[in-house]
């Protein structure tokens, strides 16, 4: 009997730790196993509201009923029924010891019950001016810190309809001149030669500089280049030259639009016109890319056999990359284009070049627009695009090769950020 | 000695069967634990994945307006941050919904979205991914099943209450339960001309905006329309951020009509295929006439009209000399609707085809049946898919099972 009276104890005492463990180890309501994620509904509601920047304007006008009433009704209509919200209009102060001021509020319940959670979203005025300050290009080291744009009014251009060199001048000086510490406009064709002899013109540094033709296919010749031993081969030798500058001072050379150093250019030298009526240029042909390529690679001059390289491409579309810096630059230019002098593919082994940065992914073995650098030194941005040229793609072009980074400027001013809180709940179940 | 050998054996059986008891007891404790955690860790990975399809653009990034494979599967549009879908991407998702469509000239089935009977999102499966494909690309293939839904929260019903002369139609927004009032309606009227069964329709084509009332309604008038005339008239409604659509259609050949068939999202070719073609309805046919229009939900959400070109505006049933079907090619990648009117002996009427999903409003439902599973956890967001509000679910369930002893 002893025996079972002690079994029973041991019972009684097991049936104790099991209900003491039962007490402890408490599951949670099933609702917790799976819950609504309100705190990111909260926040992608707030989002979706502010897609064309209402909430924004609803938080800076909350005195105004007919703004503050739309958007209550926005949120009830957005919200699934069981979710019950309160949404809270703070100021942002920063001046005192309160940080936040309350301005408003709207809810469709009393109390958001057990279960609620909350996010805050950081809304600003439309009076806010936001102030990006930008890298200078070449501030830590490297290529770049000068920037030189050929602006030369003794050179006709070509392949720029619609457009003078001196309008499109300006325009890369107005989205360019804030990444470089130096602009340079080069205004005529005895400032290129000086730059090409390494002589500064305002005391900035000749090497490493970036170097824009605004001219499109035809390039400035100086006057004291129109002469022997440059003029050789149609001017083809001028270009060579031109590419073993690029190489001496690691310059980066842009081509904006067409087939680059097709002609050369300079109304006092030239009494003739290009065939199709304009005056001060003559034409180099296929001869000007091939030798100012073989320029770059260091490599001696020689007549050219080679001839034309580019082709054809229809509707070329901008690179992954250059998608991603044409949101971070904020530039736009339309994200399909037409190359009808796109560059082959197989000029990167022929030259030692290496794409550093594409503008344009490779069709069919050719390249509409990249920045090709030398493997020694010197680089070359060419857009292989038809005519008109869009002054954009030349801007996004470098700027996704140097890659300046853009520093926004602070922006909590006082009455210029307000926060908006929205707290949901839900209503119904366990 | 006898009662003592008892009282050992009764002590004992009671004994293993109180350890039994308790250790039945014990178990179903841990085990109900145990499947606790293991539904938290599936809530979790719902969560996970739908910000993880939501928040990122996949790879290429672009890949939702090419006819490419993709490596790495998102939803995002590349063009924007945070929760902003692409409508072409969503496009190229095969629907779990609609029944697939076989086109005999193309030899091809299409992935299917029709939304009333005649608005159509045709897309062939070769350009299409399938659920197996994105499990895959997510790392979830043999672990967690999916199924994603996008549906749009606001609703634009509308109803025809007087057929002619004039025309009245009666519109009511509503979002979630809730009707969406003092809301600016932007509305597109395009009204198809009769020009005789054999050449082209036109189309006279209006463009305005009205207020909804406190109810979410709003009352228009077409004074020049008659019982005998095919329309469309679509209406995107916003307010404070919010953005819907709607759209009624009368068509009066409900026979004769165009299927509109996507041949490449990359070059915008959309196949415009005769309906005798695609259902089989019986000997050949008349001939269709067709134009056709594509209209754009601009930045200042007004609607705007552009005019397409095309070589040839007639598909026949029957083969013959003549081509089973035509191209038509819309040349750009802003979201937007292509409407085709067309003209038979029967009768005018007008189809729609969202380019880009969300210029229609059409739901997506995308991956496995969630109504099979033992467990499902669910996991919803806002989003805006190309400026249309609408509201993300995920539903996703374990494929390993949680069966457990005891």
């Amino acid at each position: 009997m002893m025996r079972t009276i002690e079994i029973l104890i041991v019972i009684i005492i097991i049936t104790g730790a099991f209900i003491a463990a039962s007490f402890f180890a408490v599951l949670p309501w099933p609702r917790q196993v799976s819950p609504v994620n309100l705190r990111r509904l909260a926040f992608t509601t707030l989002q979706m509201l502010d897609s064309d920047y209402e909430l924004s304007r609803a938080a800076f006008e909350t005195e105004n009923y007919t703004i503050w009433g739309g958007l209550q009704v926005a949120l009830s209509a957005s919200l699934p029924p069981n979710v019950i919200y309160n949404l809270t209009v703070y100021e942002v102060t920063g001046e005192t010891t309160q940080l936040y001021t309350f301005i408003d509020s709207m809810s469709n319940a009393e109390s958001l019950g057990a279960t609620s959670d909350a996010s805050s979203y950081m809304v600003a005025s439309s009076n806010v001016t936001f102030n990006v300050i930008p890298e200078k290009i070449g501030e830590h080291g490297g290529n770049g810190g000068t920037l030189y744009i050929l602006n030369c009014s003794d050179a006709p251009g070509w392949w720029i309809t619609g457009y003078t060199a001196h309008s499109l001048a300006q325009d890369l000086y107005n989205l360019l001149s804030p990444y470089f510490f130096n602009t340079v406009m080069v205004q005529n064709t005895a400032q290129l030669g000086q730059i090409l002899g390494n002589t500064s013109l305002l005391g900035e540094t000749v090497q490493n500089a970036v170097v824009i033709n605004t001219c499109g296919e035809a390039v400035p010749i100086p006057t004291a280049y129109c002469t022997t031993p440059y003029s050789n081969d149609n001017y083809a030798y001028y270009n060579w030259f031109i590419g073993q500058r690029v190489r001496l001072y690691n310059w980066t050379w842009a081509s904006i639009v067409g087939y680059p150093f097709y002609y050369v250019s300079n109304i006092g030298s030239f009494s003739g016109q290009n065939d199709w009526g304009i005056y001060g240029m003559k034409a180099v042909y296929a001869a000007g890319l091939n030798s100012f390529l073989r320029g770059l690679n260091g490599q001696g001059y020689v007549t050219d056999n080679i001839g034309w390289i580019t082709s054809e491409l229809t509707s070329v579309p901008l690179s992954a990359d250059a998608i991603y810096y044409s949101n971070y630059y904020g530039i736009y230019p339309a994200a399909y284009q037409t190359a009808t002098r796109a560059l082959p593919v197989g000029i990167t082994t022929t030259y030692n070049l290496a794409v550093t940065s594409s503008l344009f992914d490779p069709v069919s073995g050719y390249r509409a627009g990249a920045v090709y650098r030398n493997d020694v030194s010197g680089g070359f941005l060419a857009l292989g695009l038809t005519r008109t040229p869009d002054i954009r793609l030349t801007v996004l072009g470098l700027l996704s090769e140097f890659k300046p980074r853009l520093y926004n400027s602070e922006y909590s001013a006082n009455g210029t950020s307000r926060i908006v809180v929205l707290q949901l709940g839900l209503v119904g179940g366990t | 000695m006898v009662s003592s050998t008892v009282d050992h054996m009764i002590a004992v059986t009671v004994f293993l069967a109180a350890t039994l008891l308790f250790i039945g007891l014990f178990n179903q404790t841990i085990q109900t634990a145990v499947v606790y955690q293991r539904h938290r860790a599936t809530a979790t990975k719902a969560s996970d994945l739908l910000d993880s399809m939501l928040l990122s653009p996949g790879i290429p990034v672009n890949w939702g307006q090419t006819d490419v494979n993709l490596t790495g599967f998102g939803l995002q549009d590349p063009e924007f941050t945070q929760y902003k879908i692409s409508p072409f991407s969503l496009m190229r998702l095969q629907s779990s919904v609609g029944e697939p469509l076989f086109y005999n000239p193309t030899g091809m089935y299409y992935s299917n979205v029709t939304i009333e009977g005649r608005n159509f999102m045709l897309v062939p499966y070769n350009l299409t991914l399938d659920y197996s494909t994105v499990t895959r690309l997510l790392g979830i293939n043999n672990t967690y099943g999916f199924q994603l839904t996008l549906t749009p929260i606001v609703t634009v019903s509308i109803q025809e209450t007087h057929a002619s002369g004039p025309l009245t139609l009666s519109l009511t927004a509503s979002g979630v339960g809730f009707p969406l009032s003092r809301a600016t309606v932007s509305y597109c009227f395009l009204k198809v001309k009769a020009s005789g069964g054999q050449s082209s329709p036109s189309y006279t084509i209006l463009f305005d905006s009205i207020t909804t009332d406190e109810t979410g309604s709003a009352t228009i008038n077409f004074a020049d329309v008659a019982a005998g005339d095919s329309y469309v008239f679509i209406a995107y409604a916003r307010l404070s951020g919010l953005i819907g659509i709607g759209y009624h259609e009368r068509s009066l050949d409900d026979e004769r009509y165009l299927i509109p068939l996507v041949g490449s999202i990359e070059d915008g070719l959309v196949l415009i295929a005769h309906s005798y073609d695609v259902h089989y309805f019986g000997p050949p046919e008349s001939a269709v006439f067709f134009n056709a229009t594509y209209v754009l939900l601009t930045e200042d959400f007004t609607l705007r009209e552009m005019p397409l070109t095309m070589e040839k505006t007639k598909v026949v049933y029957g083969g013959g000399s003549d081509q089973t079907f035509e191209n038509v090619t819309i040349p750009t990648h802003n979201p937007g609707i292509l409407i085709l009117t067309y003209n038979s002996n029967n009768g005018q009427g007008v189809v729609m085809m969202p380019w880009g999903i969300s210029t229609l409003a059409f739901p997506v439902v995308f991956g496995g049946d969630p109504a099979k599973q033992e467990w499902v956890a669910t996991d919803m967001r806002q989003v805006t898919v190309g400026g249309i509000a609408y509201q993300a679910k995920i539903a996703v369930w374990s494929l390993e099972g949680y069966q457990v002893i005891g």
